[in-house]
């Protein structure tokens, strides 16, 4: 009987409980990404390790909206004398640790990427000559010469917690910096970011939590949670989401898996329109293609539209859409006048009777594809088809991505013809233009093309060395034409990451052309997202 | 000193050997394939000067024997090096991931081990009536279907249309894991005392651990029917016949202890090969398990990572021979007598 009372009381305590629980539902947004390897901002440059560097981390400033190339973020503003920018710093933010952000920080946190040298630290290298703290809110990096590009390079500069961090360092190579807190950050956090890492296994799961003191506030819809997890098959995914286990595919699944989930009724497409282009480099120094008329004639006969309808998910949506030069419509520096490329079999012949290579052996070119990206087997078809219609003789080759970044780098070992998805890393088309077209930057994979042309480097400098907004633009603009008119590439078409999504949630700056940010990856700000139940 | 520790001591001086060869051969692969590992970990936009930095900071500068000597000294510390891709320690790299492939292969091996082997026993021993024909078309269809093309089955029927099973995963994201002491889920959540976990975790473990078994249920079923069968037609089952044994003593007894032979050699080398297996069923399943590593790390050309994780799985392949091989000289004393040479 005894047994009975104190069951029957724990039972009635139970039911207590449930109904006095307030009605809260913890929200979490599930998705999946190809592995990022370590969860250290200073390291990872891919998709993912982007993401998480945006939402742990704080810049001095961001990737802006409407065409505005940055924004203030960390830096309530900044000023620019010479080679010097001085940056000022809002008052009120605070770590995940609690501690209150500094200048320090800053100056810790660049020293701490050029030291590791990795990850995004290129976009740094030789360009500062020195970094101080003048007071708690005011830090000053002093350049090594003009360099423009330097405000939207920032974007990529995540302030750490340097007094929590040195708190974690462990025996390493900086001397009295220790492991710069290495070991530590590769599965930690020490941001000050919206969300707080609370679990990172590579190769499985990253596991994120709002953090209630972010200086900019979290919304109530935000998830409560993220879930990312890493290497699931495709068809994993589709069953989680068909299941409504997954919220957000990535953007790598195969066309006919996101063509079936695109067509259920729980599901919506969302994309992210960023800087990527599909660029089919032309070797300007070999033949055929050093002459101008036969890159031309190349650049008429290829077939746009078809390109476009392979990267179809849907029959309204597709990843692809035209291009008019090497700046996305949503860069800073586009050239709104362009026209979009389309196939012109007509002005195709007349450039082709230009070009001083007559014979079907002179007219010899050789493509590679990347082995690694199936869909550019595809592209590499629809170019044999165009360019042997028109007289060309193309073989296809498909090369591993390592052997491509080698054979690259010397002309005599590159293509005629590559192709690669190319996006700038910063918000400034400086950050991809000048690596890839300046003939004084040393040959890397991006410079397939190996372009010499006096114009298109003075306007590259040209950009290099101004700091107007206005003027930059306009120079930026002009070597968006100029590099029309040389052809170093095909500009196949610009490119989206097209996500599927239950419609469990809402992502503005995926779904809303007027809340897109100007650099891929920073719109999949979990802040942002609104959870929908 | 016995046969048995003489065969025992030979067995482990050859693994040594063969795991010495097998980490050479690893090494100089690694560094063949197109593909400079410095530039793959700092990413394409790294400057030279920073690619330069790290090759002379992992010895890759150096000519491949300098590199292997270097790397046998660190082995023989202890240490595997570190993972250019994780930025961890491989050791700890596999640590993390290898209970995983473990517990998987585990429970595979014992669903074959006590599914297989009951089937082919009932099978011979009803041999020719209907279940024997049952059992056999389910081992052909079990061996002749891929892991993976089971792994996908079973979850689409049991897991995405039934919901009888988790789609994927090693335990339910709103369960802790257990306090990790062997890194095997089942084992430590008994060790925790964690009912829930225990049930969540066996949970998520039986899809693929089916997936990847069903290939060696069906051979081993098939092997013990076949060796059974030889077995009743030796003299000694006649004369039991003769003697009026019960048939359930005569297959249990009599005739499944000698079939067993074969079939333990067998399964030895089944179980080993689980573990090449297991990358497909990890993928499928999303199991964070050592395979699905080795891959990543192969693909990003992780050079310590890469002999790491082929050492291990060398090992562990050595390792599952080596006590097939005692439990067959357990079972068959001849073998036993004539130190492993019968």
């Amino acid at each position: 009987m005894a047994l009975y009372r104190t069951l029957l009381s724990r039972a009635a305590l139970a039911t207590f409980l449930v109904h006095a629980t307030p009605l809260y539902a913890e929200t979490v947004f599930r998705l999946d990404a190809s592995a990022p390897g370590e969860a250290d901002p200073d390291k990872g440059i891919d998709y993912i390790g982007s993401v998480l560097a945006f939402n742990l981390y704080d810049a001095l400033v961001v990737p802006g909206q409407n065409g505005t190339p940055v924004a203030p973020h960390i830096a309530t503003g900044w000023k620019i004398d010479g080679n010097d920018y001085v940056f000022t710093l809002r008052p009120d933010i605070k770590f995940h640790s609690g501690h209150v952000m500094t200048a320090d920080d800053v100056v810790f946190s660049f020293k701490r990427l050029m030291a590791l040298g990795k990850g995004n630290s290129p976009l740094f290298a030789d360009r500062v000559a020195s970094v101080t703290a003048v007071d708690p809110q005011t830090v000053k990096f002093t350049l090594t010469g003009p360099y423009a590009p330097f405000l939207g390079a920032l974007v990529r500069l995540p302030v750490l917690d340097s007094i929590f961090l040195l708190a974690h360092k462990a025996d390493g190579k900086f001397g009295d910096m220790g492991d710069y807190g290495e070991a530590y950050l590769s599965g930690h956090d020490a941001g000050s970011g919206a969300y707080m890492l609370v679990s990172h296994v590579p190769e499985s799961e990253t596991n994120l939590a709002k953090f209630d003191g972010y200086f900019l506030g979290v919304p109530s819809s935000a998830p409560d949670k993220v879930r990312i997890r890493y290497g699931l098959q495709p068809a994993t995914v589709r069953e989680l989401v068909a299941s409504g286990q997954q919220d957000m595919t990535s953007q790598w699944l195969p066309p006919e898996v996101m063509r079936a989930l695109a067509g259920r009724s729980d599901t919506h497409l969302l994309a992210d329109r960023g800087s990527n282009i599909l660029f089919l480099h032309m070797n300007t120094q070999k033949p055929p293609l050093d002459d101008l008329n036969c890159r031309l004639a190349l650049t008429y006969a290829f077939d746009y539209a078809t390109a476009i309808k392979l990267a179809q998910v849907t029959d309204k949506v597709s990843a692809a859409s035209p291009a008019s030069g090497p700046i996305g419509r949503s860069e800073f520096g586009f050239n709104a006048s362009l026209p979009l490329f389309g196939q012109d079999i007509g002005k195709a012949k007349d450039y082709l009777a230009k070009c001083k290579y007559k014979t079907p052996d002179e007219r010899e070119i050789d493509i590679t594809w990347i082995t690694e990206v199936p869909a550019e087997e595809k592209i590499a078809l629809l170019m044999k088809a165009n360019f042997d219609q028109l007289g060309f003789q193309t073989t296809i080759k498909g090369a591993p991505w390592t052997l491509y970044t080698q054979q690259v780098t010397k002309v005599d070992s590159t293509p005629s013809l590559s192709e690669v998805y190319i996006d700038a890393p910063t918000p400034d088309p400086d950050s991809i233009l000048y690596n890839m077209y300046s003939s004084k930057s040393p040959p890397t994979w991006e410079s397939a093309s190996h372009l010499v042309d006096p114009e298109a480097d003075k306007l590259l400098d040209a950009g290099r060395a101004e700091t107007d907004i206005a003027k930059r633009k306009a120079i930026y603009e002009q070597l968006d034409a100029r590099l029309d008119a040389v052809a170093p590439a095909i500009f196949a078409s610009e490119v989206s990451g097209v996500f599927v999504g239950l419609n469990t949630f809402r992502l503005p700056p995926f779904e809303d052309d007027s809340k897109r940010f100007s650099a891929e990856e920073y719109g999949l700000q979990f802040r942002l997202v609104e959870m929908l139940k | 000193m016995s046969p048995l520790v003489r065969t025992l001591i030979h067995r482990l001086a050859a693994s040594l050997v063969v795991l010495a060869g097998v980490s050479m051969l690893m090494f100089v692969v690694a560094r063949v394939i197109p593909g400079d590992p410095a530039r793959i970990a700092l990413g394409p936009n790294a400057t030279e000067a920073q690619v330069e930095a790290l090759r002379r900071e992992r010895h890759l500068d150096q000519p491949i024997p300098v590199q292997y000597w270097e790397y046998v000294r660190e082995v023989a510390r202890g240490n595997l090096g570190n993972s250019l891709y994780s930025n961890r320690p491989v050791r700890q790299d596999i640590a993390q991931y290898l209970p995983a492939t473990l517990e998987l292969i585990f429970a595979a091996a014992a669903m074959i081990v006590l599914i297989g082997i009951p089937v082919g026993v009932l099978s011979a021993r009803y041999r020719r009536r209907l279940g024997d024909h049952l059992g056999r078309v389910g081992s052909i269809v079990g061996v002749s279907t891929p892991a993976f093309v089971w792994g996908v089955i079973l979850q689409l029927v049991f897991a995405y249309f039934w919901r009888l099973f988790p789609i994927e995963g090693r335990l339910a994201a709103s369960l802790p894991p257990p306090p990790p002491i062997t890194g095997f889920f089942v084992i430590d959540s008994v060790l925790a005392g964690d009912g829930k976990t225990l049930i969540d975790s066996l949970h998520h473990l039986a899809l693929p651990a089916l997936a990847l078994a069903m290939a060696g249920i069906g051979q081993t079923a098939r092997l013990t029917r076949a060796s059974m069968v030889e077995t009743y037609r030796k003299p000694f089952i006649e004369m039991a016949h003769a003697y009026g044994f019960r048939e359930a003593r005569i297959s249990n007894r009599y005739a499944f202890r000698p079939a067993l032979v074969p079939v333990l050699t067998i399964l030895g080398l089944d179980i080993a090969a689980l573990l090449g297996n297991a990358f497909l069923v990890e993928s499928v399943f999303g199991w964070p398990g050592l395979s699905r590593y080795g891959v990543e790390v192969i693909l990003h050309k992780d050079l310590d990572a890469i002999v790491g994780t082929v050492l291990i799985i060398a090992a562990a392949f050595l390792v599952a021979n080596i006590a097939v091989d005692l439990l067959v000289a357990v079972v068959n004393p001849r073998i036993r007598f004539a130190g492993g040479r019968a």
